[in-house]
């Protein structure tokens, strides 16, 4: 039996619930994201013609070799990869805590990965194959120390949100008490990371993303699946021998890593973990917030948001993390003034 | 009961003045260069003399404790001035935006008016923070429940987030801005000079003189709107009376020392835990207690990582969250 609007796709061993708006959303939002990231490709200082962009992306030689092969599509890949890291982190966040204000860059997640990585570049660590993981390091203490201290004999979504606030504004002063610690270079660049940016990325920094989001893969996939038993009532769950704090606690971890690993490449870009689940959820119109729906909004709005970045003010690049924040405050807003901001247990 | 409680009172009051005199003194006297009390007065009563100490004492520290008193009593009457208005216990006016708005306030002004000094900075801040604070009460206290605490506390962070990105927009396409303004930033009284102290006290005293003039609508409010309306309060006048005296505060604050978080959050606490809740013994102590508290933070900060300072705004940060997490685990927020 399946419910109405699901398909059932079964392969070798396993099995997946399909829910077929769903489907047709993320194939949707994967073609505009095609067309987005081409035009992403194009568009710059200098105007390259889709057709030598497509040349450039098959491998033939083409005179846009370097505009377009070691400049823009690096950062492209990384504005994908990290949009589609905070999408995801944002979805399972969301889900667990039955919040749609559970978000890592308001509960303190994000300032916890951006202290550690801004007090390592003050310290003379510039190299990304070292601050990402720092930054997941960062992250996971910031959410660790949330939990524990929101934790009193449960969690409640009101406390836990409150006390996140408060982290993240202490660890943003330690992230500015590093600031004025370094030189004015570092803490220029350091600024400019902070806000979120995709200034100035190659292959040295995506592939180190690219290989450890490839390697989460199989927990995402697992994720998806459980994401539908989290939404159980304990009874339910507990009837039916789920363990469901095991699953919770393993969704949130694994969020945790992805908005860090993320926050590691490109700074705290603000907002997107909590809109993309948001938006995805709203066009699938699903009682689930899907993960592959919030994956491609999340890559759509940062690779949209620096386009914009990079051409609005042009010759100056903006911090993409700035588009994301002028868009994701007043949704935020808009959140709270619908009053969607109250219960749920976290 | 009268009596007890009054004789409570002013045991507070000399305890608070006393704590007060210490920190003073710590401030002048610790330091890269630790100088005796002694010296410390000898230098007050009777001027520098020929002594380098007696420079450092009233060249450096003298300005530097003089602003961190004026923004500490800034800070906790605005904060104080906040949770009256609000009824809400976690109001504080870096949590909801207000400093963050000076800032931006403030970021303009280097960035586009040209304007380098406090002067100039602080009608930028009072902008800024008069439309953070509209704003963020604004949004909290439309939709369902009225401003609650988590819905002030986000609709701060959403403002702070955009202002953030505001900020930082500014200070990227301007880059010269940058160096100005990430010591500012950081909340510091250090390297603050005296012509900082002489401008920024009228507006301190504005400032207060509007909030204490409503210390009586503030009581009747904590009963709720529709009893201090019976109490034949006019709520609206009081409330903007009290948010227009936090508003200038702050923006005072913020613009001598940039953004200080927390102090206007936990000092009200601490002065209701010794006086009660009557506004016109709480405002004048919280004007007491605040620079209690930033002048330990500012000392603090000058011992804990030699021969560098920790900013007094990192350290009050870091002894807020400690404040905020108790005060919202022992359920006196409510959702």
């Amino acid at each position: 039996m399946t419910a109405a609007g699901y398909a059932v796709i079964r392969g070798r061993g396993a099995s997946f619930l399909v829910h077929r708006r769903a489907v047709a959303v993320a194939a949707g939002l994967a073609l505009l994201l095609a067309s987005v990231s081409v035009a992403y490709l194009c568009v710059g200082e200098e105007f390259v013609a889709p057709g030598e962009v497509l040349r450039v992306l098959t491998g033939q030689p083409s005179p846009a070799d370097l505009v377009v092969g070691t400049l823009r599509l690096p950062r492209l890949v990384i504005g994908l990869l990290v949009g589609a890291a905070f999408g995801v982190a944002g979805a399972l966040i969301q889900t667990v805590a039955r919040n749609p204000l559970a978000s890592p860059d308001i509960i303190g997640i994000s300032q916890g990965a951006g202290a550690l990585t801004v007090t390592a570049m003050t310290f003379g660590v510039t190299s990304f194959a070292v601050l990402p993981y720092l930054s997941v390091v960062g992250g996971i203490a910031a959410a660790l120390l949330v939990y524990v201290f929101a934790w009193r004999g449960g969690l409640h979504a009101t406390r836990f949100v409150l006390i996140g606030i408060g982290f993240a504004i202490a660890l943003r002063s330690v992230t500015t008490l590093m600031m004025t610690k370094g030189d004015y270079l570092v803490a220029q660049q350091a600024q400019i990371w902070m806000t979120g940016s995709l200034n100035g990325r190659g292959w040295d920094e995506a592939a180190p993303l690219g290989w450890a989001l490839l390697a989460l893969v199989p927990a995402v996939l697992w994720a998806a699946r459980a994401q539908r038993t989290v939404s159980m009532d304990d009874d339910t769950a507990t009837a039916l021998g789920v363990p469901l704090g095991r699953v919770r606690l393993g969704l949130v971890l694994l969020g945790v890593v992805l908005a860090s690993l993320a926050t590691g490449a490109a700074g705290p870009v603000d907002f997107v973990a909590l809109l993309a689940p948001q938006i995805a959820r709203r066009l699938t119109r699903g009682a689930q917030i899907p993960l592959l729906g919030s994956a491609l909004m999340g890559a759509l709005v940062v690779v949209l948001a620096d386009l914009l970045a990079r051409r609005l003010f042009s010759p100056t690049e903006l911090p993409v993390g700035v588009l994301t924040a002028a868009v994701g405050a007043p949704y935020l807003i808009w959140l709270i003034v619908r009053g969607r901001t109250g219960g749920g247990k976290a | 009961m009268a009596a007890a409680v009054r004789s409570r009172r002013v045991l507070a009051t000399a305890a608070a003045v006393a704590a007060l005199a210490v920190a003073v003194v710590l401030s002048l006297a610790v330091g890269a260069r630790p100088i005796a009390p002694s010296v410390v007065f000898d230098a007050l009563l009777h001027g520098a003399g020929r002594s380098g100490e007696g420079d450092v004492v009233l060249e450096l520290r003298l300005p530097r404790t003089l602003i961190a008193v004026l923004v500490g009593a800034a800070l906790a009457v605005a904060g104080t001035a906040l949770q009256g208005i609000t009824r809400n216990p976690i109001a504080d006016p870096g949590i909801l935006g207000i400093s963050q708005g000076a800032s931006v306030g403030v970021v303009l002004a280097i960035a586009f008016a040209g304007v380098h000094t406090l002067s100039g900075y602080v009608w930028f801040a009072f902008a800024g923070a008069a439309a953070a604070s509209v704003a963020v009460y604004a949004i909290a206290s439309s939709g369902r429940g009225g401003a609650t605490p988590v819905k002030l506390a986000l609709g701060g962070a959403a403002i702070n987030a955009l202002l953030l990105s505001l900020t930082t927009g500014v200070l990227t396409t301007k880059a010269a801005a940058l160096d100005e303004f990430r010591f500012w930033q950081a909340g510091s009284v250090a390297g603050r000079d005296a012509v900082i102290v002489a401008q920024t006290w009228p507006f301190l005293l504005a400032g207060l003189a509007l909030v204490v003039a409503v210390a009586r609508g503030l009581d009747a409010l904590a009963l709720g709107e529709d009893v201090a309306k019976g109490l034949g309060q006019r709520v609206a006048l009081v409330r903007v009376a009290a948010g227009a005296g936090a508003t200038v505060l702050t923006g005072a604050a913020v613009a001598a020392a940039g953004p200080i978080a927390f102090v206007g959050l936990a000092v009200p606490h601490i002065v209701r835990a010794l006086v009660g809740a009557d506004h016109r013994w709480l405002l004048p102590m919280a004007a007491l207690v605040g620079p209690v508290m930033l002048l330990a933070a500012d000392v603090a900060g000058r011992i804990v990582f030699p021969p560098g300072e920790v900013p007094a705004g990192v350290m009050t940060a870091l002894i807020g969250v400690p404040f905020l997490v108790a005060l919202v685990r022992r359920k006196a927020v409510p959702a």
